[in-house]
């Protein structure tokens, strides 16, 4: 039965797409995308076509995708109506908690208010260190909340910190370690558990265990 | 300014669809009085307290809640089940047992807005009330019944056991808690988050090779796979008990059909031995889903096992033909509208007809 997978764009797709390269997937069409928005798989019967991180979810939750890859961030934030089966281990980052030097967020006493363009993880990270806290949504440079004062603190996604660094912001915790997962509509799995299980297989063989990002 | 629209998670079912919906609910009900079950109604709403006291994890968020003229705190229902087991409890006190319900009401639960989810869906299942596991079968043997007469291509009835995951914690001394945050992670089958996990368990080798086995024990020879897994002689007996259903579906020539998954463990605080899901092509939700509860009752002050599963119509209307039922035109000119009445009257005895006036011209029957 055929197979359809919803990439994410943008910084998993490129290595996602490599993965696939290496098991022997035809994946030509996804390098020469032009304007197409879906991407037969030359080799085997799947179709491939690209979302945003978001998306992701709702095609696999809806069944439209039968499976998808995506970052954990958005997982963690999103709605859980589907299965988690593999950690592809590429586009390793952490969720943090950051705030100005000097001011933990953590440790302050009263009402905190906090930064994020995930008010879900952010919510639930403090209140598993038992803090009740009230978050701002912030959707561009989250780390400008803290600096001008509108926030006690943030919580983001980490890459490599320069941006932190720069701002005189300092990491407080680690909330999350976040990478690329494949997760897996749960009604797919049910009638397609064959195409599914080679095509998860196929992908854990091509993890690269050692590197680091 | 106009108001047009609708709350969310809320639809309009337009005619073709309604026809559709009700041609569905009819070949189902048919299934379900063949196996002797009677209809019920219950309210629409019910006292909050009523789901509040008996399910302790009860997520207040999901359910519609409004007040009433004395302050008491109302919902809307989410299921059928509960307010058949209320039914039970309170109304049929010295009733002969067993008692076979089946319903098809629209039940209510509040879901993410903004991603295609319907808050209000149609269910329309069977509870029966008063049968230990030995009857196991003949629900069983019913859902398949229903899922063959909802004429989908490909379907299959995968059954799991929140037994075998009871005992499993139990035996390995993992308490309500952890097992609570070990269900949820095997049922999403959240294979990476699972693995560390069981490390911080410290379990026996065995023990952990059965959990961590568990999401994927699906497919063929998942029983066999099971048994080989167990590491405690009641956990073998559980999987017999699932062997030998599955040798007596087969018999009953269901064997196609049915699979196992043993990774199926939701709601372990209501279901307590088999739980089952049925699957067409083409539809990415389970379209019947249902289990044995053998608890719930007593917590309404009778204790009595029960088992039951529904189905929900709405997502089903996809992938369901839409046979148009033919109506009949009787065109006729307005100051003939007696002669037509009469004419329409006669043709009434053998078709559906409906009558359009015209300025002039002929009376005109089309088909």
């Amino acid at each position: 039965m055929s197979l359809s997978v919803a990439l994410t764009k943008g910084r998993l797709e490129s290595q996602t797409v490599a993965m696939l390269e290496k098991s022997g997937y035809g994946i030509e069409k996804l390098r020469n995308k032009g304007r197409a928005l879906v991407f037969p798989d030359t080799k085997k019967d799947i179709r491939y076509f690209l979302v945003k991180a978001n998306d992701c979810i709702t095609y696999v939750e809806h069944g439209v995708a039968d499976i998808g890859v995506v970052g954990k961030d958005t997982l963690m934030e999103g709605g859980k109506d589907y299965y988690e089966m593999l950690d592809l281990e590429i586009g390793k980052c952490r969720f943090i908690v950051a705030g100005l030097a000097g001011a933990n967020p953590l440790e302050k006493s009263g009402h905190i208010r906090i930064g994020s363009k995930y008010p879900n993880v952010a919510k639930d990270y403090f209140r598993s260190k038992g803090k009740d806290i009230e978050v701002i949504k912030i959707d561009g440079s989250v780390e400008l909340a803290p600096v001008l004062g509108l926030t006690d603190g943030i919580v983001d996604i980490m890459e490599t910190g320069a941006t932190l660094k720069e701002n005189g912001l300092v990491v407080y915790d680690t909330a999350a370690e976040l990478s690329a997962r494949v997760i897996v509509n749960k009604a797919s799995f049910k009638m397609k558990r064959d195409e599914i299980m080679t095509l998860i297989n196929d992908l854990e063989r091509m993890i690269p265990h050692a590197e680091e990002n | 300014m106009t108001q047009i629209q609708i709350p969310s998670g809320m639809r309009d079912i337009l005619s073709d669809e309604c026809m559709i919906k009700d041609r569905l609910k009819s070949k189902i009900m048919a299934v379900y009085e063949s196996y002797g079950y009677r209809q019920i109604e219950t309210p629409l709403i019910e006292f909050y307290s009523t789901y509040q006291n008996t399910f302790t994890a009860l997520k207040e968020e999901t359910l519609y809640k409004f007040v009433d003229e004395s302050g008491q705190l109302l919902a809307l229902r989410t299921d059928m089940t509960l307010p058949i087991a209320r039914v039970t409890a309170g109304k049929y006190a010295s009733d002969n047992l067993p008692l076979r319900f089946c319903y098809c009401s629209n039940v209510y639960k509040v879901r993410q807005s903004f991603a295609g989810k319907r808050n209000e869906v149609t269910d329309c299942g069977v509870e029966l009330i008063g049968l230990d596991d030995s009857s196991d079968v003949e629900v069983l043997s019913c859902a398949l019944d229903v899922m063959a007469a909802l004429g989908a291509e490909k379907y299959t009835l995968e059954i799991g056991s929140s037994e075998l995951f009871r005992l499993a914690c139990e035996k390995s001394g993992i308490d309500t808690e952890k097992a609570a945050v070990l269900a949820d992670l095997i049922d999403r089958k959240e294979i990476p988050a699972l693995k560390e996990y069981l490390k911080t368990l410290s379990l026996s080798s065995e023990a952990g090779r059965f959990f961590n086995a568990l999401p994927l024990l699906g497919g063929k020879e998942a029983l066999e796979n099971a048994m080989k897994l167990c590491f405690d002689e009641e956990l073998r007996e559980e999987i017999s008990h699932m062997i030998t259903l599955r040798d007596i579906l087969s018999e009953l020539g269901y064997g196609d059909h049915v699979t196992f998954d043993l990774g199926k463990v939701p709601h372990l605080e209501y279901y307590t031995g088999i739980i089952f899901e049925g699957y067409a092509e083409g539809i990415g939700t389970s379209v019947l889903s249902g289990g044995r509860y053998d608890t719930l009752l007593s917590k309404l002050g009778r204790d009595l096992p029960a088992i039951g599963f529904g189905v929900k119509l709405d997502y089903l209307l996809d992938i369901m033909s839409s046979e148009k039922s033919e109506i009949t035109k009787l065109y006729y000119p307005k100051d003939q509208i007696a002669s037509a009445m009469k004419k329409a009257r006669e043709l009434r005895k053998t078709e559906p007809v409906e009558m359009i006036p015209r300025e002039a011209g002929e009376m005109e029957v089309v088909r």
